[in-house]
């Protein structure tokens, strides 16, 4: 089993970007008016979901 | 159909740089991901009466309420009492977002410029190494938008300057993370904006309480990021709300989220590229506030493509202009408040509070740097070694 990856709950994100900002991989983008992950490029440093200032982020193994 | 200048983001700095660039005579595109501007709010709504000066805003539709001064809090609940004059440099109004970007849009397209909604830059257009636009895409639809310059108003998760080969990226600790109610049903008498401090109430930042008239304020709160967990900043923020006896009957009639960069600000130009806003990390790291610097800025990177574009040449030297008329012009303050704001990261509740009890009856109309370090250590002698480093950022400013 991987590690768990970043997951935006899109029903919680209110587009504020402040996760794409910080994100150290430059894994995640607006996409249709709400952040999104690349997989792929996600490391599970978990500095997104600790910055989401509404908890719409959290890890979730794929 | 090639364009002098794409702006990607129809934000103030966005907006207020498409004006001026297109009052010069440049051909301006704007690109706007929203299907509205200025909706959904991202922001405080608080400004300074500054923006006055400039003259770039026509009526007064966008303002709120206008503000008599600010209250600072201690942790203890000591007050700090600004009158306008002071205060008014940072707090003069709160304002509508939406309606001021739509007011500032508004001002761009009446200079020429074209607006594009619901189109988002997904790559940089490159010729070899050199930059002649973007690739965007609207709904499904990906289309090329040549220009001679791309500039970067795309806010705290700009990408166009990493596409330009600028790093933008934030650390944890130069980013705010922020919550927003506004609030109907609040008891606020006055105007006054108030701001909260302490590691209890908001780790690395600050609440907020900015009436909006009649009954209704915003209320928010700001944390830094490398103090947050995940949901922290709207759990703090539930929680003050339900403590402050002004706020116990109110309602909610909006939620929002924010995020503001506290950073040192980046090179801003390249061959054929420029970063405006946010995504130039154009914010006093003290306050949060980037609206003033969205417009100084804006306007001098507008009047810099004007010239580019009457010269033909999109050069980094040529467009160097602006970094220089920035930096000359909120540069130097940018970069003492962020030395001034690591200063005061280290600052426990303690401190603040002895701070606070020191310029509490303190007028601050005689503000000079020795009358208030007086005040300051008459009081709390202990104070002068926290403070030594704010007095040697000052000294240094000055020279």
């Amino acid at each position: 089993m991987g590690k768990p990856k970043a997951k935006v709950d899109k029903k919680k994100c209110l587009a504020c970007g402040g996760c794409i900002s910080v994100c150290p991989q430059d894994a995640m983008s607006m996409c249709g008016g709400r952040a999104f992950v690349n997989e792929e490029e996600c490391t599970s440093c978990a500095i997104c979901i600790r910055t989401c200032p509404v908890a719409a982020i959290s890890g979730e193994v794929y | 159909m090639k364009y002098d200048v794409v702006v990607v983001g129809a934000g103030p700095a966005g907006s207020v740089t498409a004006r001026f660039a297109a009052e010069a005579g440049a051909k301006v595109l704007v690109l706007e991901r929203r299907q509205e501007i200025g909706v959904p709010v991202l922001c405080g709504e608080g400004v300074s009466r500054k923006i006055d000066d400039w003259k770039m805003l026509e009526g007064k539709r966008w303002v709120a309420s206008s503000m008599d001064g600010a209250r600072i809090y201690s942790p203890d609940g000591t007050m700090v009492k600004l009158a306008a004059d002071m205060a008014g440099n940072e707090t003069g109004y709160v304002i509508y977002r939406d309606i001021f970007d739509q007011e500032l849009a508004r001002q761009a397209a009446k200079a020429g410029a074209k607006i594009m909604m619901n189109t988002t830059a997904v790559e940089m257009l490159k010729d070899n190494d050199k930059i002649k636009g973007v690739k965007a895409k609207q709904f499904d639809e990906e289309f090329e938008v040549e220009a001679d310059m791309v500039v970067g108003a795309d806010g705290v998760e700009s990408k166009i300057g990493q596409w330009g080969g600028i790093e933008t990226k934030l650390k944890p600790k130069d980013l705010e993370t922020c919550a927003q109610y506004t609030l109907t049903n609040v008891d606020c008498k006055d105007a006054y904006c108030d701001f909260y401090i302490g590691r209890e109430i908001a780790p690395g930042g600050y609440v907020w309480v900015f009436p909006k008239g009649k009954d209704v304020a915003n209320v928010g709160i700001g944390i830094l990021a490398s103090l947050s967990e995940a949901g922290l900043a709207k759990k703090l923020l539930d929680k003050f709300i339900a403590n402050d006896p002004r706020l116990k009957n109110s309602e909610p009639l909006r939620f929002l989220a924010g995020a503001v960069p506290v950073a040192n600000p980046v090179e801003t130009v390249r061959n054929n590229l420029l970063l405006v806003g946010d995504a130039a990390r154009h914010v006093d790291p003290i306050t949060g506030g980037g609206i003033t610097c969205c417009l100084e800025g804006g306007k001098i990177a507008g009047e810099t493509i004007g010239m580019a574009v009457e010269k033909q040449q999109f050069d980094q030297e040529t467009l160097s202009a602006y970094e220089t008329g920035w930096r000359e012009a909120f540069g130097k303050k940018l970069r003492r408040n962020y030395l001034v704001k690591e200063t005061i990261l280290d600052f426990d509740d303690k401190t603040f509070n002895m701070l606070a009890d020191s310029l509490k009856d303190y007028k601050f109309e005689e503000l000079s740097t020795l009358s208030l370090v007086k005040a300051l250590v008459l009081k709390h002698p202990t104070l002068l070694m926290k403070l030594k480093p704010l007095v040697k950022i000052s000294s240094e400013a000055q020279e």
